[in-house]
């Protein structure tokens, strides 16, 4: 039964392939397929995650190196579902909104390849085949970016792919310089042996330095982080997803695998890279919240929030204990149930008003009362005010701070919740208790179609349960990381 | 000896015959193209019987080694003598349908004619185990390679042609003084033998010894256009007409170089091309070629150019897998060979079909292509992708394995140039892809001449086995430069 475990990263991609032929799928069919082929990667990833967990499938072995395998375990499996779940909403969010857009077709042939591609990064079994999806997720995600096809479009998209390959170069030279210390890429939890026998030191730390800083691109790691907000251009679906799991995600995912499973935190710990680390982290925290703050495009103001909460996973991950990791991870779900929230409220109001910034949107909870409660849900969530979702991660995050001795962060974090709500209630307060903008006072009821409110009502329903019921997922990640720091 | 054992005397000879019999034919191209492909199928034959076997030498004459000329065969030339075979013979098939429309159809029988007599030649560069016979051959593809440059009777290919030919000459010249030091110190042309007389005067010559080498690495240099003396390249592969192009970016360029790295392996061998700096001066040249190629390919506006400086960098990473002086570098340079040839043979038949259904050869006009040509479009990012470093297609095996072999010599800060060379490379292809499928601008109208697929889609298919077969593939090349 191994072989399913190639199936949600096959499926989507043969599906995509299907879609792209106009005389098999009619055009106002397209919603109903993609939401049926997303829906059916989620049952087969659920299926293993409850079935079949811990199978391993070699795909292609040439020899040590290139050896594409796939492995589930734990964290795999979370990010797959979370990814899956997420993707299933995403495709009846964007069947109805695409149609403003234009090119749907096109749209969702990217769309689902690039839902493989997140699986075959979720269920890679050595940092070969991760990077080889990581590659590919650059090239897939691309055509959705410059979707507009207008001169900024092409700009960011040029951006985008400039910096994705810097960071994909400098983790092949990682890879490279990883390889031939250890002979092996295998992801073992707690890192590998021999690199602790076998590597020198000096090289091991600027291999580790080039990973970090290359998985670090596509994590919006400040001041790397330029082509995210740039990205903004594509269409809401778009950057919802991008933010939400494919694309930061991914990065945020592969670190964690890089860290945990390749180098182990012991070996990290000695390397003395963490003061370092920690300021680029830091900044990337304040200086996230602190240009949200600026912003009045609502999507761009939202860009940089997601770069100021990536900062928490980061700095999750470099305080390299259980507890850290657990709050980067527990972080890394609520942050995508959130922002995709708060993406999709925005995309509905562009969609029914066509309005973009947010001193356009004075008293528009009144007109959009379900999306701007969503809204509000979501917001409250990101700043961390109990018993949100957002609160359990940053407890997490902040015993880890305590138990590495590193008080200062705790600061950090408190004083970036500060701004977070600094940047977020501004918009909710003005939605629900401004006066009305003239131009849409007249209009009995802006929410969207149903199509587009059922995700957004449904995910915040995800992020109040995860908010309240934490503990189900928790336990099951706990498992999964406790193998790390044995 | 048997009939299969002794094929790569065969090759050579029934090529040489055929081209000679190509003039008194009324259609040459139904000669030819079964001819090559009955080759072709007679090589691969050889080839797969040979997989696991002992290497051998084939006599071709009456005299043993010291007198007579021998054939060596080992996998590195078997592999050399397959894509040479393959690439010619898919070259002409592809170019049967298009040939005419670019140089016409007078023309075609010429052409056949000398590239029958290039392939020859070039099989004898990589087979011969004699020196002064290796320079034979190398003089005959010379003019085998001039000749179907100018088969477009156009201003621009005599003007490159005869600065190849003056450029061409040089390298002879110098390889030929090469080999006269050689001779000098040892009184025998045969590699294995000059070796064994080599070595016990090793210390006592040595600055004669890396006199000779320096002149191999020019003369070799210049026909491989090793940076920075490629300066004939881009015109020459410019100029050509498309089948030129791919079989001279393929194959010509790589015939020396081979030649080159069987110097360094048999005539010299691993201990004495590590004593020296030459070796230093190798990776110098090839370095800077790799960043340099790379940059000048960027700042071209006509396609053709753009793949053709691209292949002066290509030819950095050959020479610099040979300038690492071990088994596993010299492995990666023959690998390199292979993956490249393909690759860039590619690109060149697909450069040349869009600028004949386009009718305009700059890079600029390749915008919103990809919706009219999706297949043909589709395989120029495929091997673009290759070029740039996408795991498991050629150009990214050889570049991990350049770099653990990198690494493995201590010098890790060489890795550089390949990653810089790497990003370098995506910075040109990406945006033709890119162009060329998700420009909005449309305005194409391309016409409707016929393309040959099936010929890509084999080009296409081996391409990426070479990349999926690439352990197997390297394990034996290195096994036999041991």
């Amino acid at each position: 039964m191994s072989f399913i475990l190639i199936l949600p990263i096959i499926l989507p991609m043969i599906m995509a392939m299907i879609i792209a032929q106009k005389n098999i799928i009619r055009k106002d069919r397209l919603m109903a397929f993609a939401i049926f082929s997303t829906a059916m990667t989620s049952l087969i990833v659920f299926f293993i995650m409850f079935k079949l967990p811990g199978t391993s499938l070699p795909i292609l072995h040439v020899n040590e190196f290139i050896d594409i395998r796939l492995k589930g375990d734990g964290l795999g499996f979370i990010f797959a579902g979370l990814a899956s779940i997420l993707w299933t909403l995403t495709s009846a969010y964007a069947g109805v909104y695409m149609k403003h857009e234009g090119k749907e077709r096109y749209f969702f042939i990217f769309f689902l390849m690039t839902e493989g591609v997140t699986m075959g990064i979720a269920l890679a079994g050595n940092l070969f085949t991760l990077y080889a999806f990581y590659e590919i997720l650059t090239l897939t995600t691309f055509p959705l970016v410059i979707h507009a096809g207008t001169k900024e479009a092409l700009y960011s998209g040029k951006k985008y792919i400039i910096y994705s390959l810097f960071g994909a170069t400098l983790i092949l030279f990682g890879m490279m310089i990883l390889f031939s210390a250890a002979q092996s890429l295998e992801f073992t939890a707690g890192g590998l042996a021999q690199l602790l026998k076998y590597g020198q030191p000096d090289l091991l730390a600027g291999a580790f330095l080039a990973l970090f800083v290359g998985f670090g691109v596509k994590a919006a790691l400040v001041p790397l982080h330029s082509w995210l907000p740039a990205a903004m251009v594509a269409p809401t679906p778009v950057s919802a997803l991008l933010h939400a799991v494919a694309v930061v995600k991914s990065g945020i995912f592969s670190l964690v695998r890089m860290t945990f499973f390749i180098f182990g935190p012991a070996l990290v710990m000695s390397m003395h890279l963490r003061a370092f680390l920690l300021s680029i982290v830091l900044m990337t925290i304040v200086f996230g919240s602190f240009m949200a703050l600026h912003q009045t495009h609502l999507k761009k103001r939202l860009a940089y929030s997601t770069i100021s909460q990536l900062g928490y996973m980061l700095l999750g991950i470099i305080l390299l204990n259980e507890d850290a990791l657990l709050g980067t991870m527990i972080h890394l779900i609520n942050h995508a149930l959130i922002k995709i929230v708060l993406f999709f409220c925005v995309g509905a109001i562009t969609y029914s008003t066509g309005k973009k910034y947010i001193y356009e949107i004075g008293g528009i909870g009144r007109k959009m009362p379900v999306t701007m409660m969503c809204f509000s849900v979501a917001s409250i969530s990101l700043i961390g005010i109990p018993p949100s979702n957002g609160f359990v991660s940053k407890w997490f995050l902040g015993l880890g701070a305590m138990s590495a001795g590193q008080t200062l962060n705790i600061v950090i974090l408190l004083l970036s919740a500060f701004l977070t709500a600094g940047y977020l209630l501004p918009i909710v307060v003005g939605a629900f208790f401004t006066k009305t903008a003239s131009d849409i006072a007249d209009e009995e009821n802006l929410d969207p179609p149903k199509a587009m409110l059922i995700p957004i009502v449904v995910i915040t329903g995800l992020v109040i349960t995860m908010g309240i019921f934490p503990n189900p997922v928790i336990g099951y990640l706990q498992v999964a990381i406790e193998k790390i720091f044995l | 000896m048997n009939i299969i054992g002794s094929t790569p005397l065969l090759l050579i000879l029934l090529l040489l015959l055929s081209s000679f019999t190509l003039p008194f034919l009324k259609n040459p191209i139904k000669f030819s193209l079964p001819v090559l492909g009955a080759l072709t199928i007679l090589s691969w034959i050889h080839g797969l019987l040979f997989i696991g076997g002992e290497e051998y030498t084939i006599q071709a004459g009456h005299f043993e080694a010291p007198f007579g000329i021998m054939l060596r065969v080992t996998a590195v030339e078997i592999a050399i003598g397959l894509l040479f075979m393959t690439i010619t013979t898919l070259v002409i098939w592809f170019s049967a349908s298009q040939f005419h429309r670019e140089v016409g159809k007078s023309q075609q029988k010429t052409f056949l004619i000398l590239v029958h007599l290039l392939v020859a030649s070039l099989l004898g560069i990589v087979y011969t185990q004699d020196l002064f016979n290796g320079y034979v051959f190398i003089e005959v593809s010379t003019l085998a390679a001039c000749g179907i440059i100018v088969v477009k009777n156009k201003a621009d290919n005599i003007k490159a042609a005869v600065k190849y030919l003056i450029l061409s000459s040089l390298g002879s010249g110098l390889i030929l003084m090469g080999i006269a030091y050689l001779y000098a110190l040892t009184g025998y042309l045969d590699m294995t033998f000059i070796h064994e007389a080599l070595i016990p005067i090793a210390s006592e010559k040595s600055r004669m010894i890396l006199i000779s080498m320096v002149l191999f690495m020019t003369g070799a240099g210049i026909k491989s256009a090793l940076f920075p003396l490629h300066i004939w390249l881009p015109d020459a592969h410019t100029a050509a007409p498309g089948a030129s192009s791919a079989l001279l970016s393929g194959l010509v360029i790589k015939a020396p170089a081979i030649y080159f790295l069987k110097i360094c392996v048999l005539v010299y061998g691993y201990e004495m091309i590590n004593q020296t700096a030459f070796l230093q001066l190798v990776l110098l040249f090839s370095g800077t070629g790799m960043i340099v190629g790379s940059l000048f390919a960027r700042s071209q506006k006509t396609l053709k150019r753009m793949i053709a400086y691209s292949s002066v960098a290509q030819m950095g990473y050959i020479f610099f897998g040979i300038g690492l002086g071990t088994p596993a570098g010299m492995a990666i340079a023959v690998y390199h060979m292979i993956g490249h040839g393909v690759t860039k043979a590619t690109l060149f038949l697909l450069a040349s079909t869009f600028i004949d259904k386009l009718g305009k050869k700059d890079s600029a006009s390749l915008k919103g292509v990809g919706r009219e040509m999706p297949f043909e479009m589709a395989i120029f990012s495929l091997c673009g992708f290759s070029m740039v470093g996408i795991p498991i297609l050629p150009g990214f095996i050889s570049k991990w394995n350049l770099a653990l072999a990198t690494i493995e010599t201590g010098q890790v800060w060489l890795l550089a140039i390949i990653l810089v060379s790497s990003v370098l490379n995506a910075a040109y292809y990406f945006p033709i892809t890119i162009n060329g499928f998700f420009s909005e601008e449309d305005g194409i109208k391309p016409n409707n001449n016929p393309v040959a697929k099936v010929p890509l889609g084999i080009l296409t298919v081996l391409l990426v086995m070479i990349g999926l077969l690439s352990g197997p593939i390297l394990s034996l090349i290195e096994k036999a430069l041991i």
